[in-house]
């Protein structure tokens, strides 16, 4: 079946055909890649932890683009990555699939927990916090030795594709503790911990992703680093790399620094309006203009 | 013309009955009288004196004075006027002789200034000072003893302006009108010619208004409008007259502090602000003296064009609003709209308003838990920090000066702060306080070691203190930097040096590091720059530093050196480049500043007398030096130092933006600090010895002993060290994390969760207070102390649950009838009130598909916990001491008159009653209170509502009580128990600050629905709540606004008031808020669940 479809102007694609053909930018901070290469091959699942935009998500992104080398799966471009962000109306159906109405008629669709599962892809469930608990029970079978996703309605067990891992990110910062990740669930994964990256790797980062040149982006990630001093005192988070990225754009295509830390840091981070003027202050000791 | 002897002969004889003296005054005065006059009318003259002497029974002290006087007097205005001159005064004599003798006597001076037709005039002026008594003759005698110096200053028409006066004064106290009298003379004869009459006619004024202000002003009014401008003192005191009359009583104090406000103002400025206070009088004379009043407070802050336009506002509220009220709280500064136009206008900036902002940048910053705090306090804390206009920091906190008024512009000034707080932050950033010993830099090679080495060769002894006879040989060092110290002769010299190149040090990795403020530490360092004290004119030494100073702000242009000693400074100002280049360290900064040392004490400190060319201003060389440290040692060519005289070494004066640098007292705080934690440091040097810390304090040149050490240094040390140790207790960082939370008096204690044996801790708060005549609000005028109340004993709880078991099973059953008022949709319910659509497809769907059987479409709107915050206030003023059954008689008074005039049913009535006391004491309002206290917090515990329990009262807007009996987070329990049994009668009702402060607890606490009730005996009242003690209007506006105030913020406040009359003030206070009269505890059960279950339904 021809998964690709050219519209005129954007691309539809199946998900589980969604592939990541070009090296996506990411610079290692210690051993993650290592970890997991080693958790894929193990078919380990794991959960990745940190901060809002420390990295996760590209991280995941790069391990599907880079896994398909070293293991030598069968598509030439890579694994599939099947991304889902969860929120809390996120049902069971929603992951595993439902019936739909077609004429007299019903069809099954797989959702896309279960189309990772058949076609051996990793599944991406992105902050699996703000699922609802009893949606987050559904992936327990998949987690363990069986690797097995039971689909009740169509009274199918499937045994997941040799590819097929669950990776769930996580957020321990801000959610309280009644969003918290149950045990039954957490014990099931490996973790591996982000963080924003030091002072220089950040700033290559910012270089790299928004091609604001390196003095500037030393300034942002020194900014940075001033800037999550203030957190748990004033600040809920730190400003994330993304941000800080999306800073280094503004700043590489013409708006002036000063004012594109404004729009895209101490407006994005906070509505209180003295630890704005707080972290303006700090962006005017840094940036001249 | 001869005397006739007979004529003499014969009126002698007849005079001889009326004392002694007065044949021979008689005898002296015709004498001379007669070379004036013909004889015939020196007859006639004589015998007028006899006549006058015979006239009444004393009337000879008269005759006595009219004979002396009447020389000068006949040759003053001749015959025809002696014969005037006596007839007036025999009249005068018919009221007292005294009064005829003093006019007498003083005539011939007062015609110095008078015409002889004035006479009549003038007499008459004393006349209406008599009344007949004694009092009244003495003082119309005082009054022609005065005059003729009073003349000297004023007209007789003047004079008898003031008569007038005195006279009212004799109204009220002689002795008043006597004292004003008699310094009235001098008073006028002090006074400027133009100021005279309006002295007089402002003193007629505060007559009439305040008679017993008089003597205030006729003693202290002189002296008061000196400090005016000459030219305006005429403009300033008919104001005053004008305001006394409008105002009345207050007329001369708001005159006094008008003119002492003056006093502090330029005098230059006097026309300009007196014409406005003019300009305002019309409208409001208080207006005009409160502006007054203000203008040099005012003055600090704005320039005078900032002032006028500031004052221009207050005008408006009078002229376009026609609010007196209003614009009198502008100009007395009680006003919200005066302050924040203030705020705009003032290019100076205050602490207390960037302080919050300035700490988190610090924090930012530096990554420390860095508080911010004002110079004030580190000088309160006496550990060694003595000036309160520099920035400076203790290694935890940052302080800055309260105020900046550097620059003109107000963001000119906030930038100021930045750069303060900057520079201060990155002494901790970039680590000036932690230099360690003989840790090598990047720069610099490590030199210290040998230096100790060649020091304990040839040991120096330190400075020998006052009155002590042997030198000290120094002992080991508390501190790193002490031991480096320790290496130099000249501590003042190496303090400085170190200062210097430690803060060009920072202000390079600042400039470095923070790109953006690079631009206002350069125009800071130049501002400093420009205002250094003259080079020549110090030592050699001093001027050596100074000069680096100089070259460290970045403008070597302005150095200033002997051209001969050129090479000295260039080795210097090479060495200070070492320590601006990228990586220094502290470790650097101690090695340069030891480097720069050596060169320095080569040279003499003499103050070097050189003509205008031999001082170099600086070449390119000098600015282009290369960074370089000195090689060898530091001896000159002595033969070149030119001549001059020695004087004593003293550091140049530190910039501003630099502040004080302390690193010895920071570094012994630390490690003050680490031994209090018990960590030691690597094991070494500790703990530290009283005597090592003597050592230190004594020695060290960043205490100047002499400034606090006042008696014995022992002792001070002692207190000094035991301030520092005190100071190392207190965790370092924010004292305030909680915001406004100030603690007060008592010292907050430790981690407060034991708080038994604590003093009472008390923490203050400042709410704005609402001003209905001006509409505007007075800043910060009231402050709440909120306490925990005292705990009392369990019995009380235990007892009015017995007592009222039914009641509170009653309450409670009522309460727990209440159905919860929050609801959350739970979907897919098998059955419930509603169908999901979503849910219903797709159970259809799945139903066609053959699977899903399961019904779950419906939604049900379930309860969930009650989300309900009340917030009971409790009035604990005196009033409620008084008995319920009193205060129902008050109202009921004509229900139980009915006795029908019999004795025996009255006595009958009051054996009752007062058996019934005897039984049950009389209930007071307070018992009512705490009663319905009790049942109202067992029915809430039965709902599980958080609420909180809190008694006010106080006396004054400085002392408003606010008693916590429980918090709304705290757990019921015996120690709430014991603190309801303790509520009591205190002292007064200053309601409007006790909501406002219950509102702030109520808004700090996260719940849905929030409630307020207010439970009082009556209408607010407070000393200084309102115009004066009657006056009611006030208290009762501000009140209603903290009401409206809960409102806004989404608060319900609800009124319960057991005064009968309350229905009349209640309803104009709440307006659109609930509220209700209770006086009976028993209704109480059946209303407050009627009415609670409305209150928390929103």
């Amino acid at each position: 079946m021809t998964t690709t479809e050219q519209h005129s102007g954007f691309k539809q694609i199946q998900v589980e055909d969604f592939r990541i053909t070009e090296e996506p930018f990411y610079l290692p901070i210690s051993d993650e890649i290592e970890l997991f290469e080693t958790a894929y091959a193990q078919k380990v699942p794991v959960l990745l932890k940190g901060p809002t935009g420390s990295g996760k998500t590209r991280f995941v992104e790069y391990m599907s683009w880079k896994l398909h080398q070293h293991i030598g799966n069968v598509e030439a471009e890579g694994v599939p990555l099947i991304t889902v962000a969860c929120h809390e109306d996120l049902t069971a159906s929603d992951l595993v699939g439902r019936y739909l109405l077609e004429g007299d008629d019903t069809r099954w669709i797989d959702g896309p927990i279960t189309r990772a599962v058949k076609v051996g892809a990793i599944c991406y469930l992105d902050e699996i916090v703000e699922a609802r608990k009893d949606t987050t029970v559904l992936i327990h079978p998949l987690t363990d030795y069986r690797r097995l996703l039971p689909i009740d309605k169509r009274g199918e067990l499937l045994e997941s594709a040799d590819g097929f891992l669950l990776v769930m990110s996580y957020n321990p910062g801000y959610q309280s503790a009644l969003k918290d990740l149950k045990h039954s669930t957490r014990q099931r994964f490996m973790a591996i911990e982000f963080d924003y990256p030091p002072r220089d790797q950040e700033a290559e980062i910012i270089h790299r992703e928004s091609g604001v040149d390196r003095a500037v982006a030393q300034e942002l990630a020194k900014l940075a680093e001033k800037v999550r001093n203030l957190k748990e005192h004033g600040l809920a988070e730190g400003v994330s790399t993304r941000l800080l990225v999306y800073t280094g754009k503004l700043i590489a295509h013409g708006i002036r620094p000063r004012r594109a830390c404004q729009t895209a840091i101490v407006w994005a981070l906070t509505d209180d309006i003295e630890v704005q003027r707080s972290i303006e202050e700090v962006v005017t000791s840094i940036f001249d203009e | 013309m001869t005397l006739s002897p007979d004529l003499v002969t014969r009126f002698s004889a007849e005079l001889r009955g009326f004392g002694s003296s007065l044949p021979d005054d008689f005898a002296r005065a015709a004498e001379a009288v007669a070379e004036v006059l013909t004889p015939e009318e020196v007859e006639r003259w004589a015998q007028s004196g006899v006549d006058l002497a015979n006239h009444s029974l004393r009337s000879w002290e008269a005759a006595a004075e009219y004979f002396r006087a009447s020389p000068d007097m006949a040759r003053r205005v001749g015959f025809a006027g002696l014969q005037h001159w006596v007839d007036v005064s025999t009249t005068l004599s018919a009221r007292s002789s005294l009064i005829a003798a003093a006019f007498l006597k003083s005539s011939p001076s007062a015609l110095d200034v008078l015409s002889a037709h004035e006479l009549d005039a003038w007499s008459q002026q004393g006349d209406r000072l008599c009344r007949g008594n004694w009092k009244s003759i003495a003082l119309a005698a005082l009054y022609f003893q005065t005059s003729p110096a009073l003349f000297q200053s004023l007209s007789l028409e003047a004079v008898g302006r003031l008569v007038d006066i005195i006279d009212q004064l004799t109204e009220r106290s002689y002795e008043l009108a006597t004292t004003c009298l008699e310094n009235s003379a001098p008073i006028f004869a002090g006074l400027h010619a133009a100021d005279r009459e309006p002295f007089l006619r402002f003193a007629r004024a505060v007559t009439r208004a305040s008679w017993a202000d008089t003597r205030l002003y006729f003693e202290r009014g002189p002296r008061l409008i000196e400090a005016v401008d000459a030219s305006q003192r005429a403009t300033f005191l008919d104001l005053a007259s004008r305001v006394t009359m409008a105002v009345g009583r207050q007329g001369f104090p708001l005159f006094a502090d008008a003119a002492t406000a003056l006093a502090e103002v330029e005098t230059a400025d006097h026309a300009e602000l007196l014409g406005f206070a003019t300009r305002l009088a019309p409208g409001s004379p208080q207006a005009a003296m409160e502006f007054l009043k203000s203008a040099p407070f005012v003055r600090t802050r704005l320039t005078a064009d900032q002032m006028q336009r500031w004052a221009e506002t207050g005008a408006e509220i009078l002229t376009v609003e026609h609010n007196a009220e209003g614009s009198e709280a502008f100009f007395r500064l009680e006003s919200t709209r005066a302050e924040e136009m203030m705020r705009t206008l003032s290019a100076r900036v205050e602490l207390t308003s960037v302080n919050g902002m300035l700490r988190m940048y610090a924090k930012a910053l530096s990554g420390e838990q860095v508080s911010v705090q004002s110079t004030e306090s580190l000088v309160d804390k006496n550990i060694g920090w003595m000036s309160e206009a520099s920035a400076t920091t203790e290694g935890t906190a940052i302080y800055l000066p309260p105020f900046v008024n550097t620059f003109e512009e107000q963001a000119a000034n906030f930038q100021v702060y930045k750069v303060f707080t900057t520079h201060q932050t990155a002494r901790i950033e970039f680590g000036s306080f932690g230099y360690r010993w003989a840790e090598p830099g990047v720069h610099a090679p490590v030199t210290v070691p040998d230096r100790e080495a060649r020091r304990a060769e040839a040991p120096i002894t330190v400075a020998v203190a006052e009155g002590e006879s042997e030198p000290k040989v120094r002992g080991e060092a508390a501190t790193a930097i002490q031991r480096y110290f320790n290496l130099f002769a000249d501590r003042p010299l190496i303090g400085g040096l170190f200062t210097v190149v430690e803060d060009t040090r920072i202000d390079a990795w600042v400039s470095r590091e923070y790109g953006g403020i690079r631009r206002w530490l350069r125009r800071l360092q130049s501002y400093e720059a420009d205002h250094r004290p003259e080079v020549r004119t110090m030592g050699l030494r001093q001027g050596f530093v100074e000069n680096l100073l100089r070259v460290s702000l970045a403008r070597p242009e302005t150095v200033r050196w002997p051209t001969t000693l050129q090479e000295y400074l260039l080795r210097g100002i090479a060495a200070l480049k070492v320590i601006e280049q990228p990586g220094a360290t502290v470790q650097d900064s101690a090695e340069v500043a030891a480097a720069i040392y050596d060169i320095i004490v080569s040279l003499p400190n003499i103050v070097a007398d050189l003509p205008e060319g031999d001082w170099v201003a600086p070449d390119e060389d000098m600015i282009s030096i290369a960074p370089g440290m000195p090689s060898g040692g530091g001896e000159g060519e002595p033969g070149m130092m030119p001549n001059g005289e020695e004087v004593a070494f003293e550091n140049p004066p530190q910039p501003e933006f630099r502040g004080d640098f302390k690193p010895e007292l920071v570094q012994l705080l630390m490690k003050l600090k680490l031994q209090q934690q018990g960590q030691q440091q690597d094991g070494v040097n500790s703990p530290l010895t009283k005597e090592q810390l003597m050592e230190l304090l004594e020695n060290s040149a960043e205490i100047t002993i002499s400034e606090w050490a006042e008696g014995d240094l022992a002792s001070s040390l002692g207190m000094f060290l035991s301030n520092l140790e005190k100071e190392a207790g207190t965790p370092a960082g924010d004292p305030k994390q909680k915001g406004e939370g100030d603690t007060g008096d008592q010292p907050g204690g430790g981690d407060g969760s034991d708080d038994e044996d604590l003093p009472m801790r008390i923490d203050y708060f400042y709410y704005d207070e609402w001003d209905f005549r001006a509409a505007d609000y007075r800043p910060r005028w009231t402050r709440v102390g909120e306490r925990l109340l005292d705990e009392g004993d369990d019995d009380f709880y235990e007892e009015t649950l017995r007592k009222y078991h039914g009641l509170v099973m009653e309450t409670r059953r009522q309460f727990e009838l209440m159905r919860p008022e929050s609801f959350r949709k739970i979907k897919k319910l098998e059955d419930g009130h509603e169908l999901e659509l979503d849910d219903a497809i797709e159970f259809h769907v799945d139903k066609r598909a053959g699977v899903g059987p399961i019904a779950r479409i419906y939604s049900r709107r379930n309860k969930v916990e009650r989300d309900v915050a009340v917030a009971f206030l409790l009035d604990m003023s005196a009033s409620t001491d008084e008995e319920i059954e009193k205060q129902r008689q008050k109202y009921d008074k004509d229900d139980d008159d009915d006795f029908d005039g019999d004795p025996r049913k009255y006595f009958q009535w009051l054996a009752q009653r007062r058996a019934r006391q005897a039984i049950e004491p009389p209930k007071r309002i307070i018992d009512l209170e705490k009663e319905s206290t009790v049942l109202v917090v067992e029915a809430l515990e039965a709902i599980g509502d958080s609420y909180g329990i809190f008694g006010f009262s106080g006396y004054g807007r400085e002392n408003v009580e606010f008693h916590v009996i429980k918090d709304l987070d705290e757990a019921f329990d015996d120690r709430v128990r014991r603190r309801i049994s303790k509520i009591e009668p205190i002292r007064s009702t200053r309601m409007g600050p006790a909501i406002r402060h219950t509102i702030h607890k109520l808004n700090e606490y996260d719940a849905k629905v929030k409630i307020l009730i207010l439970v009082s005996d009556g209408r607010p009242q407070d000393h200084g709540y309102g115009r004066d003690r009657t006056e009611k209007e006030y208290a009762v506006h501000d009140t209603k606004q903290a009401l409206v105030e809960a409102k806004r913020d989404g608060i319900t406040p609800f009124l319960i008031t057991v005064d009968k009359e309350g229905h009349d003030y209640l309803k104009q206070m709440c307006d659109d808020i609930g509220y209700e009269v209770v006086d009976n505890i028993d209704s109480l059960p059946r209303r407050l669940p009627t009415l609670y279950r409305h209150l928390a339904a929103e």
